[in-house]
């Protein structure tokens, strides 16, 4: 007996450790993907500067230091000046340890103190891409053997790379930058949010308020409910045959991009607003109704500004899944190589988690850690958006 | 004038017919009020107001609407009604292209002519475009001011212009809740009718049955017989999202849900849970980059060191394992609600006849619980086979018919990316394949959400 009753218990112990060991293990490989993320990504933040002695007195320009402007200086040979000051001062072969795009640092320089052009100054200009490999994991024998020599030298250094936040897409690595794919995220969120949120509350107010017991009202719920389980791809493949074959709207648009994504989003913004509405207590439907308000009114002066919380907070996570989407912007032809920033919800765009995917198929080495960089900006917005949600919810939850 | 600006205007003299309108009848309700019977006026003010402003605004709107559909054609035959138009080729392909040219300088998107014809023709294109543009603009002012002041008569005390503009609320709302039918239309209209063209050029029953999958063969030219076997496919997909997925997912979320529910403390369930919710929001693009970079080369590591032949690096088991912990969320939180609704009493009751509370979960609870665990395991499943990144990073693109999950092997929503994605012409039976795998995706989903549905709610009924 007593055997039996420890034997039982151990079994009990066992369970539970099985569960916490669950757990334990879901949490832990969260934690190993943010972790891996994390570490991958940090150095997409940071870039290897080489410190430059620049000469501008014996340089081959001619700018007046008074009337200074970046016309002027994108007309002015600042690659060459770059270039010859590189191979002077890190010997044969220098001007290809810099960045391509070192000259814009010169003429950042330039625009911020014009009175250096009379003078000789050292400038922190970027690595390329295999000198920053080289000093943030390994890179090939050559591009080791240089980063070696300018660690000999002094004048390698770690800089925050702020191109990385505003420059947009490119060939190489060191000059890439997430501002064209964020910025077009923002205007495809822009549009997904301008169609959704106002015919997900419309649906939600009809279904919830005025719609009457036919069989027509289930067809509509039973449609949004089936929407809501679609899978995503499937909206792509709508979007491709619906808004660019049959209407011939623009290819790569955040205009289509964000009606796909706002016909995904609209059953989860119906889903919660109906709960929420739900949730207002019908005591004030008939108080409203009983002082000679009309239907509309009950509703729109008081059921919505009391339901509006719950209907943000489910509004915000269908924003979010949006913001995280991929596989639909593909079928709409957002995986296009785009170097400007959209000006305009009509302009080729990409988005963040595409953007994501382009690069992670790039075959250089540099683009592992932008991807992951690019990685924890998206992830950061979308535990913010969460957190946003969860503090709405939290601040607003009323108990009738 | 642009489109914006022309919208602009047209919602300034909408203010403007709110602001008077309303104005008009706030002046009427004051002598009203003063007159015999107190409360003679129907409505209030600001529903005048509103009243005249939707005359004034949705002529204009609606106007403009059809306009900028019937201009383009307008604007051609002024153009070709022009002097420098008598040199065009008669009609087809040429003449299209020549106009093309012209209409795109015309408007600034093109910088100079190919054509020299073209080139005459802008200048006749920019006189039609601006004249019809103003006509247009003209058109939609006036019928905005004949709509305004039509509203404008008709504010009377006893005019019932709140009943007017509720009408149209009600109208607009029940419109907005048409979308989801629309879109439910749309996806299966565009799902059939591209499918049903591939279908004219391959056998539906080769589609479903055959075991060969080689588009490109097709594509370059071998014929499409043979090529549109989509068992491996399907087999790829069950075989990541059903079964390698499911064999993550459903211990961990199941265990993770008793375990929340039933041992730990309330403090601890507070933080826990979210912290497994996150795992649903992280992007998939995300999981798919970290299975493709992390998990994949790792598992083939390790399947060399024991020594299985055909480790791939992009592995059925690397997309499989990745796609199970982003599914593990989904099953732990419908388990959680089952459980939950399993009554106190029964597990009072069997708690009290000395079982312990594992054997009250095991013997009581899940069996208890096992409709709402099966229908959200099925939840999941529907969710698993219709994932697209993490499958199209890492468990890449050969066809195989394989159970060695170390293999390579491609899933449907994989292949309607890569069908989909590159040269599109859209008559080739390569891209329609992709809507005709769109359509068994769609079906297959849907049947699996109404049977889970269905679950759930049948075993609901059963306590109540």
């Amino acid at each position: 007996m007593q055997k039996r009753i420890a034997a039982r218990y151990a079994s009990e112990r066992r369970f539970k450790y099985l569960g916490m060991a669950a757990v334990l293990l879901s949490a832990g490989f969260l934690a190993f993907l943010l972790f891996k993320m994390v570490g991958d990504g940090a150095g997409g933040f940071t870039r290897t500067e080489v410190a430059v002695p620049i000469d501008f007195r014996s340089a081959p320009l001619v700018i007046d230091p008074a009337t200074v402007n970046a016309q002027a200086l994108s007309g002015a040979n600042l690659q060459g000046v770059t270039a010859q000051a590189a191979d002077a001062a890190l010997g044969e072969g220098g001007d290809a340890m810099l960045s391509p795009n070192a000259w814009l640092t010169v003429r950042d320089a330039i625009l911020d103190d014009p009175k250096i052009l009379t003078q000789k100054v050292t400038l922190s200009l970027p690595g390329s891409t295999g000198i920053d490999l080289a000093a943030k994991s390994n890179a090939s024998a050559a591009d080791e053997a240089a980063y070696t020599r300018l660690q000999k030298a002094g004048v390698v250094s770690t800089g925050f790379n702020s191109a990385f936040l505003t420059a947009s897409d490119a060939t190489d690595p060191t000059q890439v930058g997430i501002w064209g794919a964020f910025k077009g995220s923002l205007l495809t969120m822009l549009v997904t949010l301008l169609l959704s949120f106002p015919v997900g509350v419309a649906t939600a107010l009809y279904l919830e308020e005025y719609a009457p017991k036919a069989w027509w009202t289930d067809i509509i719920e039973v449609s949004i409910n089936n929407l809501a389980a679609v899978p995503s791809i499937i909206f792509g493949l709508l979007g491709l045959a619906i808004f660019l074959n049959l209407l011939d709207f623009p290819r790569s648009a955040a205009l289509v991009g964000g009606m796909t994504l706002a016909l995904m989003t609209m059953p989860v913004i119906v889903i919660a607003g109906r709960n929420a509405i739900k949730a207002v207590p019908p005591s004030i439907r008939d108080a409203a109704l009983g002082v000679g308000a009309s239907p509309v009114q009950v509703v729109f002066h008081h059921v919505l500004p009391l339901a509006l919380p719950g209907i943000l907070t489910g509004t915000i996570i269908g924003m979010a899944r949006a913001l995280g989407e991929t596989a639909p912007l593909l079928m709409i032809g957002m995986r296009a190589f785009i170097a400007t920033p959209p000006g305009g919800v009509t302009d080729p765009a990409t988005v963040l988690p595409v953007q994501i995917f382009l690069w992670s198929d790039e075959v250089s080495k540099g683009f592992i850690e932008k991807t992951s960089a690019a990685i924890i900006v998206l992830l950061a917005f979308l535990l913010a958006m969460n957190g946003l949600a969860i503090y709405l919810r939290n601040k607003f939850e009323k108990r009738w | 004038m642009t489109g914006p600006a022309i919208l602009l205007l047209l919602l300034g003299l909408g203010v403007a017919a709110w602001i008077s309108a309303r104005a008009r009848a706030t002046r009427l309700q004051t002598t009203a009020n003063a007159g015999p019977v107190r409360g003679a006026m129907h409505s209030l003010p600001s529903y005048h107001g509103w009243y005249v402003a939707l005359w004034t605004l949705i002529p204009g709107l609606i106007f403009l609407a059809v306009w900028s559909n019937v201009m383009p054609s307008l604007v051609t035959d002024a153009v070709l009604a022009d002097p420098a138009a008598q040199s065009l080729p008669p009609g087809g392909f040429g003449r299209g292209a020549i106009l093309n040219e012209a209409r795109n300088i015309a408007s600034g998107n093109q910088a100079a002519a190919f054509n020299p014809a073209a080139q005459a023709l802008v200048e006749p294109y920019r006189a039609a475009t601006s004249r019809y543009g103003t006509v247009g603009v003209i058109l939609a002012i006036v019928l905005a001011f004949a709509g305004g002041a039509y509203a404008f008569t008709r504010i009377r005390p006893d005019f019932r212009a709140r009943t007017r503009v509720e009408r149209l609320v009600m109208g607009l709302l029940l419109g907005a809740s048409l979308i989801a039918i629309i879109t439910t239309v749309g996806i299966v209209a565009s799902l059939l009718w591209e499918s049903l063209r591939f279908f004219s050029m391959v056998n539906p029953f080769e589609f479903l049955f055959g075991t060969k999958w080689s588009p490109q063969s097709a594509a370059m030219g071998y014929g499409n017989a043979g090529a549109f076997g989509a068992v491996p496919l399907f087999w790829g997909t069950i075989f990541i999202g059903a079964i390698i997925a499911m064999i993550v997912a459903i211990p961990l979320g199941l265990m993770s849900a008793v375990y929340l529910t039933q041992y730990a403390k309330p403090s601890t369930r507070k933080w826990m849970k979210p912290i497994l919710e996150i795992l649903a929001g992280v992007p998939t693009v995300v999981y798919g980059y970290f299975a493709a970079l992390t998990i994949a080369p790792a598992l083939r590591d390790f399947a060399v060191s024991i020594g299985i032949h055909g480790a791939s690096s992009e592995s059925a088991l690397a997309a499989g394992l990745v796609m199970g912990v982003m599914i593990i969320p989904f099953v732990s939180s419908m388990a959680d609600d089952s459980i939950a609704a399993v009554p106190q009493a029964m597990r009072d009751g069997s708690l009290a006849m000395g079982a312990t509370t594992s054997e009250t979960i095991k013997r009581v609870l899940i069996p208890a619980a096992l409709p709402g665990v099966v229908g959200g395991v099925l939840l999941a499943v529907s969710r698993a086979i219709g994932e697209t990144m993490i499958v199209v990073m890492a468990a890449g693109l050969a066809a195989n018919l394989t159970l060695n999950p170390f293999s390579s092997v491609t899933t449907v929503t994989t292949q309607i990316v890569q069908l989909l994605t590159g040269d599109q012409e859209f008559d080739s039976a390569k891209t329609l394949a992709a809507f005709a795998l769109g359509l068994v995706l769609f079906i297959v989903t849907l049947l699996l959400n109404i049977v889970a549905l269905r679950v759930v709610k049948k075993y609901r009924e059963a306590y109540e």
